[in-house]
């Protein structure tokens, strides 16, 4: 039986990090950005790291992705055991509680940046995996649901990317992280999105056409010259990331979902 | 600072007082002005940079820093209205925002974006002033220290990120 308090140390451990230290594949990047602001983003990286202050001062809310083996019993639910990892970590470190209760009429903020957004995975085996993304509001703000006729061919796909990122990719703090969901329906074209975030910037697609599509995608984005900070200085986006579904004869859905520039992330993997 | 000198494209290390409010305050105010109630902060000559800190510490005010502008368009007249200079933020904005910063003489700058470690070295005070039951959303003043901003629209209404498109 996996402990709660094994998932809250481990779990509370990285998504800390997360929010403090910058993926060394993306600081690579960033010292080679010379343009607006070039020098107090490298001085933020370094500046985060040793004072423990956030990289970002909207530390985001919590999206998971957990991965539980049939084989696996655990203490306590997890989606409680994740919330309670949310708020340990969240009271305690110098972040911000960016999520309120109400989403329209009362909008109050819930004081400990909890609930975290959930989503289930049951898998065969003894192991508990837990992916998770540290989200943050601007760059969220730029998902989209694209309902394609099915008879949508591969240029229209990159075209309707392209052209929402076009749109409004200063916005998200460039360069991206852009996920892409295709196939299932429109809630799991979403997630898919989403769940495409949780790979590292350089991990591709294991079909060969669908990570050549991703690097066409990545290429056209580019191409946008958008920037860091949006301006056009630098690279766009780091990474294009597909996931697929099966889908039905009458849809296409084309889930978008973004990251920023600090593309906040994190995985543990436990063994029953 | 002479605000109708500056062009977009200008970078500059500022010093001085920034308002801090953002979605929810500006919301608020807007609910009052509308209802003539008195609102609890004056903007007059104030610079209105778009933001919610994060927690302090025992040595830091907080990481803090520029969030979307965009979403602050619908508000950006009624601070204009009532005084503000300059507000601060992240992204490109509405085109009424050029309009409008042209009308009133007024300018757009940006802050960098996730720099919030490096921005809390240059802040020296963060008082809550009203809406304290907001949270991070609350309204405070802060007093900053060659804070960096980027001119994004200046006061003849040039936009960086329309002249950037090409």
């Amino acid at each position: 039986m996996i402990s709660a308090e094994e998932i809250t140390g481990i779990l509370g451990e990285a998504i800390s990090r997360a929010n403090t230290e910058m993926d060394p594949e993306i600081v690579k990047l960033l010292d080679l950005y010379e343009g607006p602001f070039s020098r107090v983003l490298k001085e933020n990286a370094v500046a985060a790291k040793a004072t423990g202050l956030p990289i970002c001062q909207d530390t985001g809310f919590l999206e998971f992705f957990v991965f539980q083996g049939n084989e696996v019993t655990l203490e306590e639910p997890i989606v409680e055991t994740l919330n309670l990892t949310v708020k340990k970590v969240y009271t305690s470190e110098p972040f911000r509680y960016s999520m309120v209760s109400d989403p329209l009429l009362k909008r109050e903020n819930t004081g400990d940046n909890t609930p975290a957004i959930c989503h289930l995975f049951p898998v065969r085996g003894n192991k508990l995996e837990v992916r998770f993304l540290v989200k943050g509001g601007g760059s969220e703000n730029l998902s989209r649901l694209f309902m394609l006729n099915p008879a949508s061919t591969v240029d229209e796909v990159v075209y309707t990317v392209v052209e929402s990122i076009r749109e409004s990719g200063t916005r998200g703090c460039p360069p991206l992280k852009i996920g892409i969901g295709i196939g299932g329906s429109s809630d799991k074209a979403m997630i898919l999105a989403k769940l495409a975030l949780t790979r590292s910037i350089n991990e591709k697609h294991y079909d060969k056409e669908y990570a050549a599509l991703e690097e066409r995608i990545l290429k056209d984005v580019n191409d946008l010259r958008i920037g860091y900070q949006g301006l056009g200085k630098g690279i766009t986006a780091y990474s294009v990331h597909i996931e697929t579904y099966p889908s039905h004869i009458a849809i296409m859905p084309i889930g978008l979902a973004t990251d920023c520039y600090i593309a906040r992330k994190g995985r543990i993997i436990l063994e029953d | 600072m002479k605000i109708e000198e500056l062009r977009a494209g200008d970078e500059l290390l500022y010093s001085g007082e920034f308002l801090v409010m953002r979605d929810a305050a500006q919301k608020r105010l807007k609910k009052m002005i509308e209802e003539n109630e008195e609102i609890p902060v004056s903007l007059d000559r104030a610079i209105v940079f778009y933001a919610g800190p994060a927690k302090p510490t025992k040595v830091s005010f907080g990481a803090i820093g520029p969030t979307t502008s965009s979403r602050m368009d619908s508000f950006l007249e009624m601070l204009y209205m009532k005084g503000v200079l300059a507000t601060i933020g992240k992204g490109k904005r509405g085109p009424l925002s050029a309009t409008l910063c042209r009308n009133y003489k007024r300018v757009y700058f940006l802050a960098p974006s996730g720099a919030a470690a490096a921005l809390a070295s240059r802040i020296s005070d963060l008082t809550v002033l009203a809406f304290e039951d907001l949270g991070t959303e609350a309204i405070f003043r802060t007093q900053v220290k060659d804070f960096p901003l980027y001119v994004a629209i200046d006061s003849l209404g040039n936009d960086v990120f329309t002249l950037n498109r090409r």
